[in-house]
């Protein structure tokens, strides 16, 4: 199984300003200290090699929007987050070249930042596709039509020539899409949210499960997440804020911290982590730091096999 | 994990040992718990929490400590942390939760 990141960023989409990148070319330039390249890949492996991620690159500022390449040839994909416009432009690419009109999609939940890449979601306009949105949502299909009408978007819904379904997933059931299983599990959240297990046929599991808090009077009901998350080969997870923040101010908004992440993941077995869902007012520098002490608080409490802890990006591809 | 109660003239001391984790955090809340209620039976309005012998604390024993900072809230008494070894002090430092509590180098000292 194939997991590409199309967006990564938490609540509001976020670009570089100039003087962000700015900043970034000046401090590469001082990093190679007068060295010469032979050409842009020469220089590229410079960056690669002597730069930090957050030196040399950029995490991204779209949001929550993740495909799985898995099953038996149609797409997978989580959430329609603002990453949404890209994978459309991508998909059609590779429709070009053959690959099946079919679109899965899986809603975690329904707010603005999960839905607001539909709209410019190209594919929808070909009506050679087929789109089916799947949610344990009963008011998705509300949700979808009601932004794009006049007050908000000027292309209402029923504009949309693919063809569009609704499948309403039961949390707790097991469901059998285009080759992959699918389960579902409700999460803490406004409205609430749902996460997802995904098994392809050769039984690699990926774990999607954003915008879920965990409660501090709630630690008693964990012990289902672990059950949800185990032995997964990647779990996508909300790691928005620190510990601290998650159960002081930013108590009850619905998002998670990079402990209680690794926390779980040690105990389910689960072999590797994404760091998903970053906090839009953080810059690279900030990204790369929360990285990092996840790692290292990893080490500091491991027991078992190690958890491997990447951190997602706009663009990242993972293998499972 | 193992906890040691130490009442004071002017503070309940929580001594833990070993780790705090998903197999220990009921126990180290429930440590906690009684602390402050001895204290508050006392009169006395703090609670340190001894952290040099603690091997680490997970995020549940940490999400813990807040449930006790409110429970001592509740009650007037204020829980501070003391004495953290290294392994503690990264941890404080990565929870960002050496922004919630009051650290002090030893039991001794205070606020």
């Amino acid at each position: 199984m194939l997991v590409r990141f199309w967006g990564t960023r938490g609540s509001l989409p976020v670009a570089p300003t100039a003087m962000a990148i700015r900043h970034k070319i000046a401090n590469a330039l001082v990093a190679a200290d007068g060295r010469r390249f032979e050409n842009s890949a020469d220089a590229e492996r410079f960056v690669d090699r002597e730069l930090s991620f957050a030196a040399g690159s950029h995490y991204g500022g779209a949001t929550s929007c993740v495909e799985l390449e898995a099953g038996n040839g149609s797409y997978f994909i989580c959430d329609m987050g603002s990453g949404l416009r890209s994978f459309g432009l991508d998909s059609m690419r590779r429709n070009a070249a053959g690959h099946k009109k079919t679109y899965n999609f899986f809603l975690s939940h329904l707010h603005w930042d999960h839905i607001m890449g539909f709209p410019f979601f190209a594919p929808s306009f070909d009506p050679e596709a087929t789109i089916r949105i799947h949610a344990a949502h009963p008011d998705a299909e509300q949700a979808l039509r009601r932004q794009q009408e006049e007050i908000s978007f000027p292309v209402p819904f029923d504009w949309l020539r693919a063809n569009i379904e609704f499948e309403q997933l039961t949390p707790g059931k097991s469901h059998e899409v285009d080759g992959v299983r699918i389960e579902t599990k409700l999460q803490q959240h406004s409205h609430d949210s749902y996460g997802y297990r995904f098994t392809d046929a050769d039984g690699r599991a990926v774990i999607y499960s954003t915008d879920s808090e965990h409660k501090l009077d709630k630690m008693d009901v964990e012990a289902a997440f672990i059950e949800f998350f185990r032995n997964a080969d990647l779990v996508v997870f909300d790691t928005m804020y620190s510990l601290a923040e998650s159960v002081s101010m930013k108590e009850d908004w619905g998002h998670s911290s990079n402990m209680v992440a690794v926390d779980l993941c040690h105990e389910a077995g689960a072999k590797k982590l994404a760091l998903f869902h970053h906090e839009p007012t953080y810059e690279d520098e900030d990204i790369q730091r929360m990285h990092e002490e996840s790692i290292r608080y990893e080490e500091l409490t491991r027991e078992g096999s190690p958890l491997e802890v990447i951190c997602s990006y706009d663009g990242l591809e993972v293998r499972v | 994990m193992d906890y040691f109660l130490d009442r004071r003239e002017d503070a309940v001391i929580v001594a833990v040992h070993g780790r705090v984790d998903e197999a220990s955090w009921e126990s180290f809340g429930a440590g906690l718990s009684e602390a402050i209620q001895q204290a508050q039976q006392s009169g006395l309005g703090d609670v340190i929490i001894d952290l040099q012998k603690l091997d680490y604390m997970s995020s549940r024993g940490l999400r813990v400590l807040t449930v006790a900072k409110r429970q001592g809230q509740e009650a007037s008494v204020t829980i501070s942390l003391a004495s953290p070894n290294e392994v503690m002090r990264e941890i404080l430092a990565i929870s960002r939760y050496d922004k919630l509590f009051t650290i002090t180098e030893t039991i001794e000292i205070r606020r």
